[in-house]
């Protein structure tokens, strides 16, 4: 009993020491972020050269700070093999008919889907439409494989879903017309493979489907490769009564009685190959082992933050405008400055007595796709470097270098009922105007842990304009409130380590239904959603220069409340009401500005 | 952040709410916005679905406020956050609703409205858990529970003590600054006289209008009536000199109210306001120059902070600007911060907010506005 008083003795004290702003901290983590935004470490692409000095930089910081490897690494700096590229290896395709023989070799005719395996296949072919399959709990039937056996064969199927569809039905298929569920639709139903092509009454119509950037493994099991309109024709030229613009157009209208069917006389021999680059990617961890960690129940809390970021901006996820594609994708705010603040946590977290054992994580591959952070709890042997059942809780800082008016966006407070009493004591002595969010399903590291069941919490500043383009550079950081945000990530984080029993979790369940992807939402509208306000609608942080949105007039600020008719709530709305509108079909947006309504006429394009 | 992630599955990062209530009608523009008086606006209260009513220490290094959170209590219990560490410890009993606490100049002794004595109190607790559980949660549940008294403790929610012992809700106390005395609201008029027929029926639709301003002594003693109209009196604090007491009433039939000021006898009462809408929850700024209050003079449920000199001779200045109800204004002792309640965060009930309060810039603004043309 003795102790404990005297543990809250101390506890007050370090606290009352974490409340008044360190000396001297602004100034570190101006150099912390100009060191990392260096030329030399070329945007930090995971698997570069500057991503291993990034990491060489961090051990050293976090050797200075005392702080130790994980129990069992020798190491701060932790590997992680990943897939870093996809090419295609020379796919090919050949028919065999009683007559003829062709074979399709060059990439504008046969390409390989990302995600494929390697492998040959041979057999016949079933046209299944779309290739669309909707699950039971959607309340709306669809199925494209209704009557067909595909067993053995080679599917070929169109990209994307019915084109003539009302607005609702669209909504519905768009979110189950991704390729890798489609595939995965064939692959169930017993077929060898999954062809697909564009309709020539859809989008990129006859055009490959790009190799996108995809850091999938081999080994799902799933073959598949896009074709291009004039191999479809002629595939098409055996079916007898029907050319694949006329059978498309018959499934447009999303009529469910129309089947796909069997094109006869001829057999397919896919021969996919695809070229993975593995590479490998460091994740940093250091441990500040804690008084009393046999004494928790979850002995672990971590305080982390991802410190890669988009290198030249090669792999797909860069914003950069002409001028600027091709150089350095900085990255000080996304996320120099998380990587910086977690330092400056760190460092006050040293003089702070606590009991459970402080893990400080940098990750790499976060803008990949969550790949170190992922690895680290999966492991490479589906082995996690640190067990999630002793782990208490999961705090991320993820782009906090640009606060505006004091406002703090706290994130994935749902996963926790013990959050708001945290934020409230760890808030009072730094002052933050906090926005709070209950969503756990961000874009970022908290959600790799959220997925194994830890409590998470993520700290944002908000987007910017500079946001993935090369103009995300050190000298817009807003150093001083990054140091305050340092400073409440540390109090989070001690109040995490002392508390006697660990936080609860809760599972809040998605608002999304999976089975879409990226490759479904073709329309480009230019608008940039704000993610850090809470308001009826979508609100706007800005909007692309040259894009259909400023075309049309709207303007940071504007809240989204109608789109083509649809009634936008929250940003899932909206992405809805985007998967479903026509390229180059004016649609009208209902927009709020100061208090009044509006509205606008705006002309969607292609997204490539 | 990665926005791959982002589109597909991701960035459900909103949650509904109300977009504003003010009018669109641009027609008057605002002379000044909300950063002009207020800087680094943060929100202190996170835990439970609501709090409000923070009031400082003398030393400003606490401030005693209502929430709830109290687990199996639908109503606000009393809590002493320290201000350095943002911890907060319970004063109040636990059980049974309490409200407007005050912290003691000198003592820290806090005192706060309570009815944890009345042996219903469970079930009361238990009626409304169940009725918000069925959706039926009243809008504005403040029902002037004759069973509320007034309680005093210390920090730490020892040495409990009853001060007031008369039927009827006695609250809204507040300390006078040398800590001797208290100024607090009672209904106690509806039940200690034979009331007239009118009066009774009076009594069922609006209970608050017998609430009259009293003061007493800090041990309970002395207990004197200062006011004597018709309509809601209450919410009174003393001036920081202590000469005066402001508080705030309504009019007969509850619609509208208004600031004012009295000496601490009770003579002198004085109007400050006159919006022709619910002006309340007043209480100086310690310089004495001004007064902060609430009002919905913009529409009926946009409440907004506003300042006025204290003889009340200018125009009212408008100090929050921000959607949602903004009210319960109350100044640190060094008049450096002002904390008050807010739904500017869109949540389903207030919590507190402070911001740095520019006192110069008030002046400023006060010393321009308007001459006003008083009616007396
Ligand atoms: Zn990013």
């Amino acid at each position: 009993m003795k102790e404990r008083v005297n543990l809250r003795a101390i506890c007050a004290l370090a606290v009352l020491l974490a409340a008044t702003p360190a000396i001297g901290a602004t100034g570190s983590l101006e150099s912390y972020v100009t060191y990392l935004t260096s030329d030399e470490l070329e945007g930090r692409l995971t698997g570069s050269g500057g991503e291993r000095m990034a990491a060489d930089f961090i051990a050293g910081q976090l050797g200075e700070l005392g702080a130790e490897p994980l129990p069992g690494q020798e190491e701060f700096k932790i590997p992680f093999e990943f897939t870093a590229g996809t090419n295609d290896g020379g796919t090919t395709l050949a028919l065999k008919a009683a007559e003829v023989e062709r074979e399709w070799s060059s990439v504008d005719s046969v390409q390989a889907l990302s995600f494929s395996d390697n492998a040959s296949v041979t057999g016949g072919v079933v046209f299944a439409g779309y290739g669309l399959v909707l699950p039971e709990s959607q309340d709306f039937f669809y199925d494209s494989y209704t009557g067909l056996d595909v067993e053995g064969k080679i599917v070929l199927a169109l990209r994307y879903f019915p084109e003539d569809m009302d607005q609702e039905s669209r909504s519905k298929l768009a979110r189950y017309s991704g390729l890798r569920y489609k595939a995965l639709q064939a692959r169930e139903r017993g077929a060898k493979a999954l062809l697909v092509v564009a309709g020539p009454r859809s989008p990129n119509a006859g055009e490959i489907v790009p190799m996108t950037f995809d850091t999938a493994v081999s080994g799902s099991g799933i073959i598949a490769a896009s074709i291009s309109g004039a191999v479809a024709d002629q595939l098409f030229e055996h079916v007898a009564d029907k050319t694949l613009e006329q059978a498309q157009a018959s499934l447009d209208d999303g009529n469910p009685h129309v089947t796909g069917f069997e094109i006869p006389g001829f057999e397919l021999t896919l021969d996919v190959k695809v070229e993975r680059e593995r590479r490998t990617g460091y994740n940093v961890v250091g441990m500040l082992a804690g008084t009393d960690p046999g004494g928790s129940d979850k002995p672990y809390v971590l305080l982390g933050a991802h410190y890669d970021h988009l290198g030249r901006g090669k792999n797909g996820n860069s914003l950069a405008r002409a001028e600027e594609v091709g150089g350095i994708h900085y990255g000080a705010d996304d996320n120099a400055s998380g990587t910086a603040a977690l330092l400056e946590a760190g460092a006050r977290l040293v003089g702070m007595e606590h009991k459970r054992n402080v893990v400080l994580a940098f990750w790499s591959g976060e803008e990949l796709g969550l790949l170190g952070s992922s690895a680290f709890l999966n492991g490479p042997d589906d082995e996690a470097l640190l067990a999630v059942d002793t782990t208490a809780g999961y705090v991320n800082m993820d782009m906090v270098g640009r606060m505006k008016d004091n406002r703090l966006t706290v994130q994935a407070i749902g996963s926790s009922s013990v959050w708001p009493r945290l934020i409230e004591q760890s808030n009072v002595p730094v002052g933050f105007d906090i926005q709070t969010m209950e969503d756990p399903y961000l874009p970022t590291d908290s959600t790799a842990f959220n997925t194994a069941s830890v409590p998470t919490l993520n700290l944002f500043t908000g987007s910017h304009e500079d946001y993935h383009r090369p103009s995300d550079t050190a000298e817009k950081i807003n150093y001083e409130d990054l140091a305050r945000v340092a400073q409440f990530g540390a109090l989070v984080t001690y109040r995490l380590a002392n508390m006697d029993q660990a936080p609860d979790f809760v599972n809040v369940t998605p608002k999304r239904q999976e089975g879409g992807s990226r490759d479904t939402l073709r329309a480009f509208t230019g608008t940039i959603p704000d993610y850090t306000t809470e308001v009826e609608g979508l609100r706007l942080s800005g909007v692309i220069e040259g894009g259909p949105a400023a075309e049309a007039g709207l303007q940071e600020g504007d809240i989204i409340v109608g789109f083509a008719g649809q009634e936008i709530t929250n940003i899932y709305d909206y992405t809805y009401a985007l998967e479903v509108v026509k390229i180059g079909e004016p649609v009208a947006v209902v927009f709020m500005r100061e208090g009044e309504r509006h509205e606008v006429t705006m002309t969607p394009t292609a997204r490539d | 952040m990665n926005p791959v992630i982002s589109r597909p599955l991701c960035g459900l990062l909103f949650t509904l709410l109300v977009i504003g209530l003010v009018p669109a009608s641009a027609a008057e523009e605002p002379a000044y916005e909300e950063s002009d008086f207020l800087n680094r606006v943060r929100r202190l209260t996170f835990e439970g679905r609501r709090a409000g009513e923070g009031y400082f220490s003398p030393d400003g290094n606490q401030l005693v406020f209502q929430s709830e959170r109290y687990e199996g209590n639908p109503f606000f219990q009393i809590y002493l956050m320290d201000m350095m560490t943002g911890e907060s410890r319970l004063v109040s009993p636990g059980p049974g609703k309490t409200t407007c606490a005050f912290i003691r100049p000198g003592a820290g002794d806090i005192l706060f409205g309570s009815t944890h004595h009345d042996p219903e109190s469970e079930a009361l607790q238990r009626a409304e858990l169940e009725a918000r559980a069925a959706g039926e949660e009243k809008r504005y549940s403040w029902d002037y529970d004759p069973e509320m008294e007034i309680w005093v403790a210390a920090g730490d929610g020892s040495g409990l003590t009853r001060l007031t012992d008369v039927r009827g809700y006695d609250a809204e106390g507040s300390y006078s600054p040398d800590g001797e005395w208290i100024v607090f609201s009672s209904m106690r008029d509806a039940y200690n006289r034979e009331l007239t027929e009118e009066e009774i029926k009076i009594l069922e639709v609006n209970p608050a209008y017998f609430a009259e301003i009293y003061l007493m002594r800090a041990d309970g003693t002395d207990q004197r009536r200062l006011t004597d109209a018709p309509g809601y009196d209450g919410g009174p604090f003393f001036s920081t000199d202590g000469s005066k007491i402001v508080w705030r009433r309504f009019d007969e039939e509850g619609l509208t109210a208004d600031v004012w000021t009295m000496n601490v006898d009770g003579t002198d009462q004085y109007r400050v306001t006159d919006f022709g809408a619910m002006s309340w929850a007043p209480y100086e700024h310690p310089s004495g120059e001004y007064i902060f209050f609430a009002s919905n003079k913009l529409g009926f449920s946009n409440f907004e902070v506003y300042i006025v000199d204290a003889a009340g001779l200018k125009e009212p200045v408008q100090v929050t600007y921000t959607d949602g109800f903004d009210g319960l204004p109350v100044p640190s002792p060094d008049g450096s911060k002002l904390v008050w309640t807010s739904t500017r965060h869109q949540g389903e009930g207030g919590q507190l907010y402070m911001g740095d309060w520019n006192h110069e810039a008030a002046l400023e603004a006060l010393e321009r506005s308007p001459q006003r043309e008083r009616p007396e």
